[in-house]
C-alpha cells in the first residue's frame, strides 16, 4: 500500500492584507496552515520583510546598524532609497521617532509631509510607525492618513488608548492599521473587535501582539502568536484572522548582548556585527515560525539571512 | 408560567404589556416594557415628571400636589404613585416623553426580571421540627417520699410527659435551677436543643412561654453582614405548609444588614488574615465582627418587639475565614500552603462566650465548611437551594465578595470559589451602596437623548447605586452606545451627562437636585465599569472552568440558581448583556437573594437539615482556581462586554448591532 502522509486540515484561514497603491502593492497572509507547513495547506503569500528607516537616530545605536547607512543616516528619504536600491527592500517602514514629545517633538504636519515625499521617492509599499507616545501618535498618524489619502499606507501602532482616532483616519482616507496589544491572545482579539466595530474591515487590520527580542521575552510573543494562529485556523475565529506583524528591529538592537563590547564581556568575542545580525535574524525567524506575516527589520545582512531562510522553507 | 392578572396598554405607541402582580407600580411596568417615561427622582413622586393620562381603567393612585386639580380631572396621574389594579390604557403625554422616540429598538421583547423571593419548589419535604424546642411542664413538688433531685425531677417529667430521654443539662442552668423551680411554683417551660450528639437542656423559664420562641440567623459576608429574626412557632403552626414560601410573613419577623466593619482592616480576607497576625490583630477582627452582630441583634430584637430571653438559638453561615474570626480562631494557616482551616465542622458554641449580648443559654450553630476557600455560607446556599435533592444538573452561583460556585445534583457536587470583589454589593464603586432604601436598582437610558430613567428601592430619592442597578446601567450604556465593549466611554456624544470628572470619564445619573439630600451627585465612572468587568469576568470564567472540569458546558445545565446581594431584582437580559450570565434559556434561571440565609432558615426550623448540611459539606469536591492555568485565559477572555468570544452571545451581539 502506498504511503500517504498525514496532514492537518483546518476549518479556518488567515485573512490577507494588501498594502501599497497602484502597481506597487504587496499582499501578506491568507495562509491555510501553520507556518511553512506547505504540506498541510495553502500558503499563498510569502512573509514580507520591511526595512526600517528612522527620521532621527538614537546616538546609542551600535555600529552594526549605523555603518550600512552611514552616508544616508540623516536623510530618511535617501536611506529608504538606499534600502530599496542597494539592499533589495520589498517594503519600507518609516519610524517617526522625531515626533516623540520627549525628544524633538516634531509636529504632525512635518510627519505628513515627510511621508508624502517618501511615497514619491520609493516604489515599494510604505509602513508608517509612530513614536509610541499614545496621544501624539493619534494626532500624527491621523494627519499622515489625511494628507496622504488613498495611498493605502499601513499605519500604527494603534493601541486601546488611541485606536479610535487612528483607525477612523484609516477608514476615512483609505489606509490599513496596525492593531497592537500587550502580549495576550484575548487582548489582541479585543482590539480587533473594537477596531472593526468602527467600521474598518478585518482585511485592513494587521495585529502586532507586542514583540519581545531574543532573550527579552521572545518566548511570550511566540506562544501568543502560535495561539492566535491556531484560533484563526483551527477554531475559525474570524476576529483572530488578521495577519501578524512584528516590530522587531528596535527591540533587537537595544538588547544588552548586542551592545556589549569584547572588553565588557570577553566571552561574547570581538565580532559585534555578527552577534547583532544573528540576534536580529534569530528573533525574526522565531516570529516567522510562530505565524508572523510581516517583519520590520533593520540590518541588511539580517534581512538577507531571514529572506534566504524563508525561500528555503517555502521551496 | 404565571398567568398575567392585568394588562397595561401604552399610547400613543399601542404597546400592551402583561402585569403579573396586583398593585404593581406603573413606572415599574413601564421600565419592564422599555417604555420611556421621564423619571429622575427614583420614583418617590418628588420630581412630578412622570405624568401620564389614564384613558381606561381605575388604578389605585395617591393624589399628588404636583398635579393641578384641573389636570387631575383630565386623568393626569404620576406613574410612580400609581398601582395597577385592573386593565389600563394610558397615554404618555408629550411632556413626559424623554423625546419622540419613546420606544426602544428592543421594546416589544419580553423582559425577564427575576424577583428575589423564596421558592417553595427549591427544597422538598422539609419536616418542621426545629432543633430548638420548648416544653411546658408542671412538676410535682418534692416530698419526703419523692425526694428526687431537682434536675432528676425535671428529667423524669420530660421523659414521662414528652418521651425525651438522655438529655444532658447545661452547667449554667444548674446554678439557677433550684431557686427558679420554686419561684415558678414548679410550673416551667424547658428549652431543649437537638444536636447530632443528643439532646441538651439549655434553659428553663417560669410559667408557659411556649408562645415566644425565636431564632436569630446570620450571614457573615466579607463585605456585608445580614441577619434575620425568625418566629419558630410560626413553623409549628403550619406543619403541613411549605416552609419557605407560605410562611414567609409569619416566620420572618425582621431583617437587618450592615457592611462588615472589618473592612477597615482590609477589603479582602487575605489582608485581614495578615492583619490578624500583628499584635492584637485577631482580637480586633473578632471584636469588630462581634460588635457588628450585637448591633444587628439589637436592631432585630427592637424591630421584632421581643425580649432577648425569648430567643432560643442562633444560626450562623459564613465563609471559612469569617467563621474563624467569628469564633475567635486563628486563621493563619488558611492562607499558608497547604491552606488548612482549623476545623470544617464546628462544635456548638455558647453565644456569651464569643461576647455576644445574648442570654447565657443561647448556643450557636455554625455551618460546616468544605475547605479554606469554600465556606459554610456556600454549604448553606446549597442546602437552601435544594440542589442536593434533585437529579437536575444545577449550577448555583452566589455572588458576594467571592464568587462561590457549586455544580451538581443529588449524586455529586463540585465547587469552586473565584475572587470577584465586592462590586456587586456596591463595594469599590464611587457611588456604590448596599441594596437598601434609596439605592438605584432599575435604569433605562434613552437611546436618542441619553437621559436616564431611574427607579430606587423604596422609591426614595437616589442615594447611590446597588448591584442590580449597576448591572442595568452598564448594560444600558452598552446598548445605547454610550460605552464601547471595553467599557470606555464614547466621548463625542451629544450629551452633557458624559464628562470628565475628577476620577476620569463618567456618566451622570443624577445631579444634586435629583439625588437625596446630602448627595452632590451620582455618577458611574470608567473605574466603576472596569471594576464590574473584572468582577463579572472572574465569575463567568469560574463557571466555565467548573463546568469544563467535569466535561460539561452551559448548554448541559437544567437549572441556574443565582444568589447574592445584588438587590431585589435581577434583570436577566441585562445580566447576560454584560456577560455575567451565559446566554441560555431564561426559564432555567432562578434568583434566590441571600442563599446563606435560606440555608440558615431551614436549619432553624428543621433539625433534619442539620444532618443534610453535614452531608453536603462532606460530599462537595473543591476545584482550586488559583493554580489553574486555564482560568487566567478564561478570565482575560471575559474582560470585555459581553465577552471576546462573541459566538457565545449571539442574541446579545445581534441586539448590539
Amino acid at each position: 500500500m502506498a504511503f500517504s502522509a498525514l496532514t492537518e486540515k483546518y476549518s479556518g484561514k488567515m485573512g490577507t492584507l494588501t498594502i501599497g497603491s497602484g502597481d506597487q502593492t504587496v499582499t501578506v497572509g491568507g495562509q491555510a496552515a501553520m507556518p511553512f507547513a506547505t504540506f498541510d495547506g495553502e500558503l499563498p503569500n510569502k512573509p514580507l520583510i520591511a526595512m526600517e528607516v528612522y527620521d532621527v537616530v538614537d546616538p546609542e545605536w551600535p555600529a552594526a546598524v549605523v555603518d550600512p547607512f552611514k552616508d544616508v543616516i540623516n536623510d530618511p528619504i535617501a536611506w529608504a532609497k538606499k534600502n530599496v536600491a542597494d539592499y533589495g527592500a520589498k517594503a519600507i517602514c518609516l519610524q517617526l521617532a522625531s515626533t516623540d514629545p520627549n525628544g524633538e517633538n516634531k509636529d504632525a504636519a512635518y510627519a505628513a509631509d515627510l511621508v508624502g515625499k517618501m511615497l514619491e521617492a520609493i516604489d515599494v509599499p510604505l509602513i508608517v510607525w509612530g513614536s509610541g507616545n499614545v496621544e501624539k501618535d493619534a494626532e500624527v498618524l491621523a494627519k499622515v492618513c489625511e494628507v496622504n489619502e488613498g495611498k493605502n499606507l499601513l499605519v500604527g501602532p494603534a493601541v486601546e488608548e488611541n485606536y479610535k482616532k487612528i483607525a477612523a483616519a484609516c477608514l476615512g482616507y483609505g489606509h490599513a492599521v496596525v492593531s497592537q496589544s500587550p502580549i495576550d491572545v484575548n487582548m489582541a482579539k479585543q482590539m480587533n473587535i473594537l477596531i472593526s466595530n468602527l467600521g474598518l474591515p478585518m482585511e485592513k487590520i494587521i495585529m502586532e501582539p507586542s514583540t519581545g527580542a531574543l532573550g527579552y521575552g521572545v518566548e511570550y510573543s511566540y506562544s501568543v502568536m502560535e495561539r492566535i494562529s491556531l484560533a484563526a485556523l483551527a477554531q475559525n475565529d474570524d476576529k483572530m484572522q488578521a495577519p501578524i506583524i512584528n516590530d522587531l528591529g528596535k527591540e533587537c538592537w537595544k538588547a544588552r548582548e548586542v551592545k556589549l563590547t569584547e572588553e565588557e564581556e570577553p566571552a561574547f568575542g570581538p565580532d559585534m556585527e555578527k552577534r547583532g545580525v544573528l540576534w536580529e535574524a534569530t528573533t525574526g525567524i522565531d516570529m516567522l515560525l510562530s505565524g508572523s506575516n510581516l517583519l520590520i527589520m533593520r540590518n541588511p545582512k539580517a534581512v538577507k539571512l531571514v529572506e534566504e531562510c524563508i525561500d528555503e522553507l517555502m521551496a | 408560567m404565571p398567568k398575567p392578572i392585568h394588562q397595561v396598554t401604552f399610547q400613543p405607541d399601542d404597546l400592551t404589556f402583561d402585569v403579573f402582580r396586583d398593585g404593581e407600580n406603573l413606572l415599574r411596568v413601564a421600565i419592564a416594557a422599555s417604555v420611556h417615561i421621564n423619571a429622575s427622582c427614583g420614583g418617590n413622586g418628588a420630581c412630578g415628571k412622570c405624568r401620564v393620562i389614564i384613558d381606561q381603567g381605575h388604578p389605585e393612585v395617591e393624589h399628588s400636589a404636583k398635579i393641578s386639580d384641573e389636570d387631575w380631572k383630565k386623568g393626569y396621574r404620576l406613574a410612580c404613585t400609581t398601582k395597577v389594579t385592573d386593565d389600563l390604557t394610558i397615554t404618555i403625554p408629550q411632556e413626559s416623553r424623554i423625546d419622540n422616540s419613546v420606544l426602544r429598538k428592543d421594546s416589544g421583547q419580553k423582559s425577564h426580571t427575576l424577583m428575589a423571593r423564596d421558592l417553595n419548589s427549591l427544597v422538598q419535604g422539609v419536616k418542621i421540627n426545629p432543633a430548638v424546642f420548648k416544653y411546658y411542664i408542671e412538676l410535682p413538688p418534692p416530698t419526703l417520699d419523692d425526694n428526687l433531685s431537682d434536675l432528676g425531677r425535671l428529667m423524669r417529667e420530660l421523659k414521662n410527659e414528652h418521651q425525651l430521654d438522655n438529655i444532658s443539662a447545661d452547667y449554667f442552668l444548674l446554678r439557677r435551677l433550684p431557686r427558679m423551680l420554686r419561684e415558678a411554683d414548679w410550673k416551667i417551660t424547658a428549652t431543649i436543643v437537638y444536636n447530632p450528639k443528643g439532646l441538651k437542656l439549655i434553659d428553663i423559664e417560669a410559667g408557659d412561654t411556649r408562645a415566644a420562641n425565636y431564632s436569630i440567623i446570620i450571614d457573615i459576608g466579607t463585605t456585608t453582614v445580614q441577619g434575620q429574626l425568625l418566629n419558630l412557632n410560626a413553623s409549628h403552626q403550619a406543619e403541613e405548609r411549605s416552609v419557605i414560601d407560605d410562611l414567609e410573613s409569619d416566620l420572618l419577623i425582621a431583617t437587618d444588614a450592615k457592611y462588615n466593619s472589618q473592612v477597615r482592616f482590609g477589603e479582602d480576607v487575605i489582608t485581614r488574615i495578615v492583619h490578624s497576625q500583628k499584635g492584637d490583630g485577631l482580637k480586633e477582627l473578632h471584636d469588630s465582627i462581634i460588635k457588628d452582630l450585637n448591633e444587628i441583634i439589637d436592631n432585630l430584637v427592637k424591630a421584632g418587639g421581643i425580649q432577648k430571653d425569648q430567643i432560643s438559638h442562633m444560626v450562623v453561615a459564613a465563609n471559612t475565614t469569617m467563621s474563624q474570626f467569628f469564633l475567635n480562631l486563628d486563621p493563619k494557616y488558611i492562607r499558608e500552603d497547604p491552606y488548612v482551616p482549623t476545623a470544617n465542622f464546628f462544635p456548638p458554641v455558647r453565644a456569651m462566650d464569643l461576647g455576644l449580648n445574648l442570654p447565657d443559654y443561647i448556643h450557636i450553630y455554625t455551618f460546616p465548611a468544605v475547605s479554606s476557600y469554600v465556606g459554610g455560607d456556600i454549604v448553606a446556599g446549597v442546602l437552601g437551594s435544594g440542589i442536593f435533592q434533585r437529579e437536575d444538573l444545577t449550577l448555583f452561583m452566589d455572588v458576594g465578595t467571592n464568587g462561590e460556585l457549586v455544580l451538581g445534583n443529588c449524586d455529586w457536587l463540585v465547587c469552586t470559589s473565584c475572587s470577584a470583589g465586592p462590586a456587586f454589593e456596591g463595594g469599590g464603586l464611587k457611588y456604590g451602596m448596599r441594596a437598601t432604601t434609596g439605592a438605584i436598582e432599575q435604569i433605562r437610558i434613552n437611546p436618542e437623548t441619553y437621559e436616564p430613567m431611574l427607579l430606587t428601592i423604596g422609591k426614595k430619592k437616589p442615594l447611590g447605586i446597588c448591584g442590580s442597578g449597576i448591572i442595568e446601567a452598564i448594560a444600558e450604556m452598552l446598548i445605547v452606545g454610550i460605552i464601547e465593549p471595553n467599557g470606555k466611554f464614547k466621548r463625542d456624544l451629544n450629551t452633557e451627562r458624559i464628562r470628565k470628572g475628577d476620577t476620569g470619564w463618567e456618566y451622570l445619573l443624577a445631579d444634586a437636585e435629583q439625588s437625596a439630600d446630602g448627595i452632590d451627585e451620582i455618577t458611574i465612572t470608567e473605574g466603576d465599569i472596569d471594576n464590574i468587568i473584572r468582577t463579572k469576568g472572574a465569575i463567568y470564567a469560574g463557571c466555565r472552568i467548573l463546568l469544563e472540569s467535569v466535561g460539561l458546558s452551559f448548554e448541559d445545565l437544567d437549572k441556574f440558581i443565582i444568589a447574592g446581594g445584588f438587590g431585589k431584582y435581577i434583570n436577566l437580559e441585562r445580566a447576560v448583556t454584560i456577560g455575567l450570565l451565559p446566554e441560555i434559556d431564561h426559564k432555567k434561571f432562578m434568583f434566590v437573594g441571600n442563599g446563606a440565609l435560606l440555608g440558615d432558615r431551614l436549619v432553624s426550623v428543621s433539625r433534619e437539615m442539620l444532618g443534610e448540611a453535614r452531608n453536603i459539606a462532606g460530599m462537595m469536591t473543591n476545584i482550586e482556581l488559583a493554580n489553574n492555568m486555564k482560568f487566567m485565559d478564561e478570565y482575560v477572555a471575559a474582560q470585555f462586554l459581553p465577552h471576546t468570544e462573541t459566538t457565545a452571545f449571539p442574541k446579545t451581539m445581534a441586539m448590539l448591532k
